[in-house]
């Protein structure tokens, strides 16, 4: 009792369909007893006739030719389900997007409806009624990364009551937003609008903070995840250090200075910065005296709160988890190798801007005075670059870094305050300032703090006498131009976080070309992934500003908390089945499963393949790779595919 | 070859004199290039208006002085009008005109000022412009009697010209918007 359906949509579909044909054809197939053509099939009254037809032929398996499956599936489940149906005894036929609006003559393209029509009718004339099943919720997220997204993402998951861990692998929380001196477009104090808020995720009762922590493994699916989490060992007992910073002023061993791009330098037992939350010291192994040399332990001798402990291990903690959130950020490209032209970093006064970004701050190593890196003096003459590892396909970087062009704006405007006998000079190719008061600020540059914009890229940066000649272009003026700087501040694209393709790929979620997190949809699904239950917020999707880091992490928090609100979840029953009878046991199906769905089970006097049902994914790599062709997908089976393939070629 | 940090400096003062006599800001323009694209003369011009504003950006003011530009354009304002940014461009063109004036750099054509100076004081004296007697007066001063005499019969027969000087009510508020600008009795040098 097979109905099926034909679409019009509009024209989309009749423009080069005879869909009357199409229902003619289709009333003469095996099985089907009603056929109907239907304007919009997907408004209400075109539901309606739907379920009107199921009623009243008593209809039990429908065709809908139409739209693409991923485009209208889902709602025309619904609808058959609301007549009383199994919602899976459907078969979506595309005849639009893989036939009206791709082919132009009435007759071929007709011909070509009804083919897919009568593959779509063999098909459901073997579809079983499928029942999806569910899987119980652990109520309690990850969110991996603690930068303003991260924060954010917690702190909104921890207030709707649901249980944090906020994993962060540096010793402290903050992340870039942290390093900045003052934020666009409003000038706000970076870490004054920042630094509430990690004080709030420290004491949120909600909220388990693991700083130095890395994710190492990712078992599990939506809503049920069991995830080791490495705490790597600082040699400082956290509960015990108050934070005096004496061990750091004792320290003997020099080490760079990671929170201040390297603008200063640190000790080998540290606080990253003042606010640093957890306010605790950490020791890198690597720098220290005693670990190179076996002679020291100064810090433990003066350390009062006996904080110290040489033997500290990494642990590893386990726990369940029901979602997560990845907000790893962003890392700054490393224009050295690429831009031979600019010195390779061979020029001290050659610097990126999360280095000038801590010269500016008042915390910085400077104490909020530029001095350029070379002879400490102050610059009087800043050239701005643009672009640097962005919009390049020469250094294989074609994309915008987004915050590039409103950053060296604000950049600029900070050093007109500092110095107001400087003289900035921003080479650009285009402003882009799209965001809500961006391009008035920008304008604000120029008009108010005398930031010459050169419309240009740099060729050439070599010193002479002291200064950086900066050889560049006026498009607009069409000349050459030369500059005889202080320093020279490069605007790097941004790259994902170090560390994150690794971690994209324990958590199974892809990554672009450049190696940032993909969404599930690049519009409709921009803070999920292609992996249930994994969630993504901040610069680790692509490069992004505060604002919109924040925003995402709220929306990502939004899905956390609606997942975590369920007791159970729904899962497709389009999953592997495995006959256990025949199963030889050879787990080339676990191997290629790339969910890790399948796992070895006792069962018929041996060990079998077992599909956990709400870890498949119901892609198929199973189904090809077992050798006696005992796996099938339920809804895909073998029969019904092959009985599509006859039905076309007939 | 430009070099910036020179023409930025070097340029500063008189980029400063041009903003405050002008009351514009250079800095607002955007280099979009409506000026130029609504121009009527810059067929002519050796800087379109645009490039004439970005050159003051960069401090290139000789150039700017000395363009054909400063002494061609026609003050029609059309460029003034349409400026997205409220930029008075044709103001800042007439002030980098009358810099230049000052400065004696206009030496280049001095047809031109003459010629300038005539149309205002025709314009002082008649209340509006008398083409008529303007162009005689231009002719005898640069001693070229003829120039454009062919085109008097045809000009006549339209009526474009008119041999009698045009009557308007109020000469003497004229003289006084003279007066105004330039602070002393009689009509501009």
């Amino acid at each position: 009792m097979i109905g099926v359906f034909v679409c019009q949509c509009g024209t989309n579909i009749a423009a080069t369909v005879s869909t009357d044909r199409v229902v003619q054809a289709a009333k003469s197939m095996l099985g089907v007893v009603h056929a109907e053509s239907i304007q919009y099939t997907c408004s209400d009254p075109g539901q309606r006739a739907i379920i009107d037809a199921i009623q009243q032929k008593g209809l039990t398996r429908v065709v809908m030719a139409g739209c693409s499956p991923r485009m209208h599936e889902i709602t025309f489940r619904r609808a058959i389900g609301r007549a009383g149906m199994n919602p899976f005894m459907l078969e979506m036929v595309n005849i639009r997007e893989q036939c009206s609006w791709i082919h132009s003559g009435i007759d071929e393209t007709t011909e070509k409806a009804i083919d897919l029509v009568r593959k779509g009718v063999a098909r459901v004339r073997r579809q079983k009624p499928l029942q999806p099943g569910s899987s119980p919720v652990a109520r309690r997220a990850l969110v991996i990364g603690a930068g303003v997204a991260g924060i954010q993402a917690a702190l909104d998951i921890a207030d709707a009551g649901i249980p944090v861990t906020l994993v962060e692998k540096s010793p402290t929380i903050g992340g870039n937003m942290a390093r900045l001196d003052k934020t666009f477009p409003t000038l706000d104090c970076s870490s004054c609008i920042l630094t509430p808020r990690m004080v709030e995720v420290k004491q949120h009762e909600n909220i388990k903070l693991m700083v130095n922590s890395e994710v190492e493994k990712v078992r599990g699916y939506i809503g049920n995840f069991e995830i080791d989490i490495r705490k790597k060992a600082s040699c400082v007992i956290e509960e015990k250090c108050t934070g005096c910073l004496i061990c750091q002023e004792k320290c003997p061993s020099k080490a760079p200075d990671d929170f201040n791009a390297c603008a200063g330098e640190s000790k080998a037992i540290s606080i990253p910065f003042p606010q640093a939350v957890p306010l605790v010291a950490s020791l890198r192994k690597e720098y220290c005296r005693l670990f190179i040399s076996g002679k020291c332990s100064v810090c433990q001798k003066v350390c009062p709160a006996d904080a110290i402990d040489y033997g500290q291990e990494d642990t590893v903690v386990t726990e369940k988890f029901g979602a997560v959130v990845v907000a790893t950020g962003f890392g700054l490209y490393d224009w050295k190798q690429s831009y031979p032209t600019y010195g390779m970093g061979m020029y001290p006064d050659v610097i990126n801007a999360l280095k000038y970004e801590r010269l500016l701050s008042a915390s910085g190593p400077t104490g909020g005075h530029i001095e350029r890196p070379s002879d400490g003096k102050e610059p009087r003459d800043i050239v701005f670059i643009s672009c640097i590892g962005s919009r390049d396909e020469s250094v294989g970087r074609p994309q915008c870094c987004s915050i590039g062009c409103m950053y060296m704006a604000k950049q600029a405007i900070l050093t007109k305050e500092h110095i107001p006998d400087s003289q900035s000079y921003i080479f650009y190719i285009d402003v882009r300032a799209a965001g809500k008061g961006y391009d008035e600020f920008a304008r604000r540059a120029q008009t108010d703090f005398g930031a010459i914009y050169i419309r240009g890229r740099v060729g050439k940066i070599y010193p002479r006498g002291g200064k950086l000649v900066v050889m560049g272009t006026d498009t607009l003026a069409g000349d050459q131009v030369e500059i005889e700087a202080d320093l020279v501040v490069l605007a790097t694209g941004l790259t994902p976080a170090e560390g994150a393709g690794g971690l994209a790929r324990r958590l199974n979620i892809s990554t672009d070309g450049q190696g940032f997190m993909a969404e599930g949809h690049p519009k409709l699904k921009p803070v999920e992934t292609n992996t249930g239950g994994v969630f993504l917020a901040g610069a680790c999707q692509g490069p992004k500003d505060i604002p919109a880091s924040v925003a995402q992490a709220g929306a990502a928090a939004a899905k956390v908390i609606g997942l975590l609100s369920r007791e159970e979840i729904e899962t497709s029953p389009m999953v592997a089945e495995v006959n256990q009878l025949k199963c030889t046991g050879c787990f080339k199906c676990r191997d290629v499963c790339p969910y890790g769905a399948i796992e070895n089970q006792d069962a018929m006097g041996g060990q079998v393949a077992h599909v956990i049902a709400s870890l498949c994914q119901g892609c198929g790599l199973c189904n090809v790779a077992c050798p006696p062709g005992v796996i099938s997908l339920k809804g895909y089976t073998d029969n019904q595919l092959i009985a599509e393939v006859v039905e076309v070629l007939r | 070859m430009i070099n910036l940090s020179q023409t930025v400096k070097e340029g500063a003062a008189v980029v400063a004199e041009i903003e405050r006599r002008s009351g514009q800001r250079i800095t607002a323009c955007l280099q979009c290039g409506r000026c130029t694209s609504t121009c009527v003369a810059a067929f002519a011009f050796d800087y379109p208006p645009h490039r004439l504003m970005h050159l003051l950006q960069i401090g290139l003011v000789e150039e700017v002085l000395r363009s054909e530009t400063a002494q061609l354009c026609l003050d029609c304002m059309t460029c003034s009008m349409r400026c997205p940014v409220k930029i008075d461009v044709a103001g800042v063109i007439e002030t980098a005109k009358a810099i230049a004036d000052e400065a004696g750099l206009r030496d280049t054509e001095p047809n031109l000022r003459l010629f300038r100076r005539g149309f205002l004081n025709n314009v002082c004296r008649h209340g509006r412009l008398h083409e008529t007697t303007l162009l005689l007066w231009f002719n005898l001063r640069t001693g070229k009697l003829t120039n454009d005499l062919s085109l008097a019969p045809l000009l006549l027969r339209k009526k474009k010209v008119r041999i009698f000087p045009p009557r308007i009510k109020n000469l003497r508020q004229v003289r006084r918007l003279f007066q105004q600008v330039n602070g002393s009795a009689g009509p501009p040098r």
